[in-house]
């Protein structure tokens, strides 16, 4: 193919390129066959008479489908359920803040305290949890605290009971 | 602090910036990637479009409808990689996010013809895609629509995904560039072309002009 040809086929394209971008602009589609636009469009003699007719027709014959309701909305529910999947990391410590344990429930005091079972200052400390939900922070907190202690509230309670028994309290 | 001295020193006076942010989808995806939950607004923006172009493509309800949900599902799971790229010459509309989401719907459509392929219970050897336009009847009657479908159809691969491209799902010759990987000036000569081939297979020739064709 020599240049000028392959030039002249470039610029032909071109032309029809601009002329997709006029047609296509015509709103609705209803319209790009008819009114004063379309028939300014129909009468363009910048390009061949062959692909003006084609370009319309394909314009407005060919039609955009849409899914059905039902698919639209289980894929939806899908997407959400995806969505939700990917906020979860960042609950989990993706966006860290400082969450003081004891200042979640400072009125409840633990019922299975015992004098003389000792307590780690350490415990006061706040625990890093990232954004977690409050059912999430009460978990992982209750986690936490079971670890910390080195007794079982069941092992508190046989001692207390224990204490109790035994005059003057004593082991 | 160091940009603003690259500008004002000489060498960086000519460097105008080729990416601009132009994406008309910058705020929905931005909201996006904040918020995953977001992305619904995207979804209900580009279904119709993708699932269009998944069923010119395959010719199928079923197989369209996995090639759209993949698409969307990967879409969003990938949405953090994506970057909007652009330029000024795209024009007012342009939407890079388009672009993106149509490279994975045609991933998608590849694949699934793949799989299909590996189906034997349905014979798709041929180069001609099902007509969507006979499951639709209802809605499309026009025979004359059927064979410009049809016409449309017996384009070779790109060409035919170009030309649904830019009259179905009605992307600027910059955006199908970008989404088939070739420059606009192939993209150009490519619809051109198909242009030709579409109305020598409808009959129309240039002393008919705008007659329409008979062929189907």
């Amino acid at each position: 193919m020599s240049l000028i040809r392959r030039d002249s086929g470039e610029v032909e394209a071109l032309i029809t390129d601009r002329y997709l971008d006029s047609l296509l602009a015509i709103q609705p589609t209803a319209d790009r066959d008819r009114g004063p636009l379309g028939a300014e469009l129909r009468a363009d003699a910048s390009i061949g008479a062959a692909v003006r007719a084609v370009s319309r027709r394909l314009a407005t014959d060919l039609p955009r489908f849409h899914p059905s309701f039902r698919f639209e909305e289980r894929l939806a529910l899908r997407l959400a359920e995806v969505a939700a999947s990917m906020r979860l990391p960042i609950a989990a410590g993706g966006e860290g803040q400082a969450m003081a344990i004891r200042e979640l429930h400072p009125a409840l005091p633990d019922p299975l305290r015992v004098a003389g079972d000792d307590e780690d200052d350490r415990d006061a400390r706040p625990l890093l949890i990232g954004g977690a939900v409050a059912a999430s922070a009460l978990s992982l907190a209750g986690a936490w605290l079971a670890w910390r202690r080195r007794t079982s509230p069941m092992t508190r309670a046989i001692r207390a009971a224990h204490q109790l028994r035994l005059p003057g309290g004593g082991a | 602090m160091a940009r603003r001295a690259l500008w004002r020193s000489g060498a960086a006076k000519d460097a105008v910036p080729r990416i601009a942010h132009l994406d008309r989808d910058r705020p929905l995806v931005e909201a996006a990637k904040r918020d995953p939950a977001r992305f619904d607004a995207l979804y209900r923006r580009y279904l119709a479009r993708v699932y269009s172009y998944a069923y010119y493509e395959l010719g199928d309800h079923h197989a369209a409808e996995d090639a759209t949900a993949a698409t969307f599902v990967s879409a969003l799971t990938n949405l953090d990689r994506f970057e909007e790229r652009a330029r000024p010459a795209d024009g007012e509309g342009a939407s890079t996010f388009r672009v993106w989401l149509f490279q994975i719907a045609r991933n998608e459509v590849a694949g699934e013809r793949r799989r299909a392929r590996r189906r034997p219970t349905e014979p798709i050897g041929e180069t001609v895609v099902a007509d969507p336009l006979d499951v639709e009847s209802a809605a499309v009657r026009r025979d004359e629509a059927r064979a410009a479908w049809r016409a449309v159809g017996r384009l070779p691969g790109e060409r035919r995904q170009a030309m649904v491209l830019r009259f179905v799902d009605e992307l600027s010759t910059a955006e199908i560039a970008g989404v088939l990987g070739r420059s606009e000036g192939a993209v150009r000569v490519l619809i051109h072309r198909a242009l030709r081939s579409v109305a020598r297979d409808l009959g129309v020739s240039e002393r008919s002009g705008g007659e329409r064709g008979s062929a189907s």
